[in-house]
């Protein structure tokens, strides 16, 4: 069989729509909760953290280029550990979509379509998911290819849009509380890059995998930019005060928008752009879980996967969390950072500790040119 | 004996194919009786297979002429008889034997522009169904098919179904040989390679390929000849039935293979390296691979200016995705999200509907109905009633339906704009593709609002994108995205500025003109310039 292959710009295109989707949806109200005007500061903190994270995973991976992470962890931690430390990561994709899924039926169901079961919204968005993935990662890639543009317009426009209503007063004044407030709302932001851990199991699929880290670079960088640019706007339009209490706040802001008498509600724009972004996302994320279950469980192909897991994943993102306020409680920061440093930074810290000592000792199994 | 006993046989009621298996198997006889036996023992009683028998060098030599009535000219078939008497009486001098005869014939006195010879019952059929005549001898056993082609034909007219304003006119017909001329006069090379085929049991009907050889990839020429060889079918009647066995995805409602009338869209395509497939009997060839770009791609755009091109395939572009999700997208708005509709417009609307009796799914799934309805029974009915139908359509339907209160204005606007729309898609087979997926958007439409328009795109942006054409991704250039050939997509570059061809399918050869051939005053003197500078690097290179 031929082994299926997505370009590097399109794992660009990947990562940028699943890091920009997260930020249209929840970042904005994540950064300026604690700190109000200074949310800008909070987001260039959290794209050098996102920047760390890809560093660390696309570091490791390009040591093994034609390896996924759930196969290189066998081969570094052995067969026990790696595969404890691989079930840690397929649970944080199921997590990560999940919380996604669910953020987003809540936004269309509160805002939208108030009598459609959440359920029904999430199952639609994972079949569709499951779909994509069925028929294999290169449909995948050429859907971002497709979606990009549209992607990128459609936020382009909602924060144009904004533009004008944008209050400089809002942002001031500069840093008045110190970096105190600024690093604990960079806290959750970075703790959501752990998205980029896709990045390890996509590697192998590349046309290019030495060049991974630096696609998935420019996509943090540009994702990073689109936070700061968000989240500034949000402030500006909004205040600090409204910008930090709303659930939603980038959808405040959109809302009140009005470029003309007759141009007033281009929200529609905004969810229809969070709806392709959220596709990707949950497709990226179930390809990478079901790829990964299936490497662990030794199948040789992982499409017989798809079908039970989308199933899971529908289960998770409706039963998961009570409601929309527990979705928030696990945002904040001293939920979601230990949480994440328990299930990602440990498990990489000992994966990367492993890779320098064998290097040292001169023998890693199945490394490019090492064996 | 041997022969007159399969001939018995022949008479028997055997099975056609078993039929078609005897006379496969079939040589021709010394004896002339025999062999005029033979034959009406393999056609039957029909009368259109006539045959004149005469005896030429100088009464010594005794042949029959064999031809099909109205296949060939009758003018050529008397020519070839004269040129047969004439011929011997003047070769009176050489030859005396049969063998001598007849070789002397094929080579000197018989001034068809093809002459060959054939040995067998099958052979010598195909040659009279080919509107040949034959010429069986007596004593020899062997014959000279020549040709005398001459068959009734429409005259080479204005394609029905792709019409253009500026444009070469003409089209294909539904004979073979003379779309085979029409792409050959439009690219001379020698390298317009034609493969012959001939498919179909009974009907043995000839389909060719062409391609231009070094320019369309070995890969894809390979594939398509497969595919076309492994056709294993009793009569094809149309290029359709080529298409189904040739295509990747039979599921799929969105058409895989490109179909033309035109040959100058025939010759473009195959300048990109793509390959034709033409069959006999039908004006429509198939172009492969195809893509969605294709589609959209009038070949008007291609010889106005280029502003006006590009803003023709925009409209396209713009109106092909709005027939496809207008109605739906104005079910979900106003069920939905009224919120959307700025208020004075809203007014209207709900203004309009007010006593409907029907919900605004059904009114617009219905009125979406009557359109194609009306539409299909335009197609189908007599010439002469077509008028009376579209009277009945717009004014009873329409005016009545909207007076009675049971339509309102609105939807009647948004049915008549997908329908126009739907009209702008150059390629009818993907517009009827497009039809059929309306009405999927109409109830995702009322049953999500803009969600499920969203769901709707989303799913059929998947399966396109998993679509592939003989091996080439259906989207692409869009997906997977090739920034080089996106000029040609949404808007037409300059003819200039086309320096390659599209990356995928014509990677042979990926440039087809030299940069920098841009218009403009005083091009003539800054070449001159550029010459004699390249001259001159040249000579001093040299030294």
């Amino acid at each position: 069989m031929v082994r299926e292959k997505i370009a590097n710009r399109q794992l660009l295109f990947i990562l940028f729509m699943i890091r920009s989707t997260v930020v249209i949806a929840t970042l904005p109200v994540l950064t300026t909760g604690e700190a109000a005007q200074d949310a800008w500061a909070a987001a260039t903190l959290a794209l050098l953290g996102s920047v760390v994270i890809v560093l660390m995973v696309g570091g490791l991976g390009t040591k093994f280029p034609s390896l996924t992470i759930v196969e290189y962890n066998q081969r570094l931690l052995g067969k026990y550990v790696g595969g404890l430390v691989s079930l840690a990561f397929l649970w944080l994709f199921l997590h990560i979509a999940a919380t996604d899924t669910r953020v987003y039926a809540e936004v269309l169901v509160s805002g939208f379509l108030p009598l459609t079961p959440l359920t029904f919204i999430t199952a639609s968005m994972v079949i569709l998911a499951a779909l994509v993935v069925y028929l294999g990662i290169e449909v995948l890639g050429r859907m971002a290819d497709v979606l990009m543009p549209f992607f990128t317009l459609f936020i382009a426009l909602s924060i144009a849009g904004a533009l004008r209503s944008v209050q400089p007063h809002n942002l001031e004044p500069v840093l008045a509380r110190g970096l105190g407030p600024v690093i604990s709302g960079a806290v959750t932001p970075i703790a959501i890059s752990v998205q980029f851990l896709a990045l390890a199991m996509l590697i192998p699929t590349l046309t290019i995998p030495e060049k991974a880290t630096s696609s998935a670079l420019v996509a943090a960088t540009l994702a990073g930019i689109v936070l700061i640019v968000a989240s500034s706007v949000v402030v500006g339009v909004l205040g600090p005060d409204l910008g930090s209490k709303a659930i939603f706040p980038f959808f405040e802001m959109v809302r009140s928008i009005e470029i003309s008498a007759f141009l007033e509600r281009i929200e529609a724009l905004t969810v229809i752009a969070w709806g392709l972004g959220l596709f990707i996302d949950v497709a990226t994320f179930l390809y990478c879980g079901a790829k990964g279950l299936a490497q662990l469980l030794g199948l040789r192909d992982y499409r017989i996967l798809v079908g039970p897991l989308a199933a899971i994943w529908v289960l998770v993102a409706v039963y998961g969390y009570e409601s929309l306020f527990a979705i928030m409680r696990f945002f904040s920061p001293d939920v979601i950072g230990p949480y994440v440093a328990a299930i990602f930074l440990g498990p990489y810290l000992l994966l990367w500790g492993t890779y320098i000592a064998r290097s040292l000792l001169g023998k890693i199994p199945g490394q490019k040119g090492g064996q | 004996m041997e022969e007159s006993a399969k001939v018995r046989r022949l008479e028997d009621r055997l099975k056609v194919s078993q039929r078609e298996g005897i006379i496969k198997r079939l040589v021709l006889k010394p004896s002339l009786e025999e062999n005029i036996k033979l034959l009406k023992a393999v056609a039957g009683p029909s009368p259109d297979v006539v045959f004149r028998r005469l005896t030429v060098g100088e009464g010594r030599v005794k042949v029959a002429v064999f031809h099909i009535e109205n296949l060939s000219d009758s003018l050529l078939v008397e020519k070839l008889i004269r040129m047969l008497g004439l011929g011997t009486r003047l070769s009176r001098m050489g030859p005396v034997t049969e063998q001598e005869l007849f070789s002397q014939l094929k080579e000197q006195w018989l001034q068809s522009s093809e002459v060959c010879e054939t040995d067998t019952i099958d052979e010598v059929w195909n040659a009279l169904v080919e509107g040949n005549s034959v010429v069986v001898f007596h004593g020899i056993a062997r014959a000279l098919a020549c040709s005398t082609q001459g068959y009734d034909k429409r005259a080479v007219d204005e394609p029905q179904s792709e019409t253009v304003i500026r444009g070469p006119r003409d089209g294909f017909i539904e004979s073979i040989s003379t779309n085979i001329s029409l792409v050959r006069r439009r690219l001379k090379t020698p390298n317009l390679w034609i493969e012959n085929f001939t498919l179909g049991r009974l009907s043995r009907t000839r389909v060719v390929m062409l391609y231009i050889k070094g320019l369309a990839s070995e890969e894809l020429v390979q594939e398509v000849r497969q595919r076309v060889n492994r056709i294993k079918i009793d009569a094809v009647l149309e290029s359709g039935y080529v298409e189904e066995f040739i295509e990747d995805n039979p599921f799929s409602i969105f058409p895989l293979v490109f179909r033309t009338e035109r040959p100058d869209r025939v010759a473009a395509c195959l300048l990109e390296g793509k390959v034709a497939v033409m069959t006999d009997g039908t004006p429509f060839v198939l172009v492969v691979p195809m893509d969605f770009p294709m589609l959209l791609q009038a070949p008007d755009d291609y010889y106005e200016k280029v502003p006006v091109g590009s803003f023709l395939r925009l409209l396209r572009l713009v109106a092909f995705i709005g027939s496809i999700i207008l109605p739906g997208t104005y079910v979900a708005v106003v069920r939905f999200h009224p919120e959307l509709i700025p208020t004075n417009l809203l007014l209207r609307i709900t203004g309009a509907k007010e006593g409907v009796p029907f919900p605004i799914v059904f009114e617009v799934f219905m009125m979406e109905l009557l359109f194609e309805l009306l539409r299909e029974a335009g197609i189908r009915l007599p010439r002469v009633i077509g008028p009376a139908v579209s009277i009945v359509g717009a004014l009873v339907l329409g005016e009545a339906a909207i007076r009675a209160g049971l339509v309102s204005p609105p939807v009647v606007i948004i049915v008549a704009l997908t329908a126009i729309a739907s009209f702008t898609v150059p390629t009818f087979s993907f517009g009827i593709a497009a039809r059929l997926v309306r009405f999927i958007f109409i109830l995702l439409g009322g049953a999500l609002g803009l969600f499920g328009i969203q769901f709707g795109l989303l799913f059929m942006i998947i399966l396109l994108a998993s679509l592939r054409s003989f091996g080439y991704p259906f989207l692409a250039p869009l997906a997977p995205l090739i920034v080089s050939d996106l000029k040609d997509i949404f808007s037409r570059m300059f003819r200039w500025s086309f320096i390659r061809r599209p990356k995928l399918t014509g990677a042979r050869e990926p440039v087809r003109q030299p940069q920098g051939q841009m218009p403009g005053p005083g091009r003539e003197k800054e070449e001159k310039e550029k010459n004699l500078q390249g001259a001159k690097d040249k000579w001093s290179g040299k030294r």
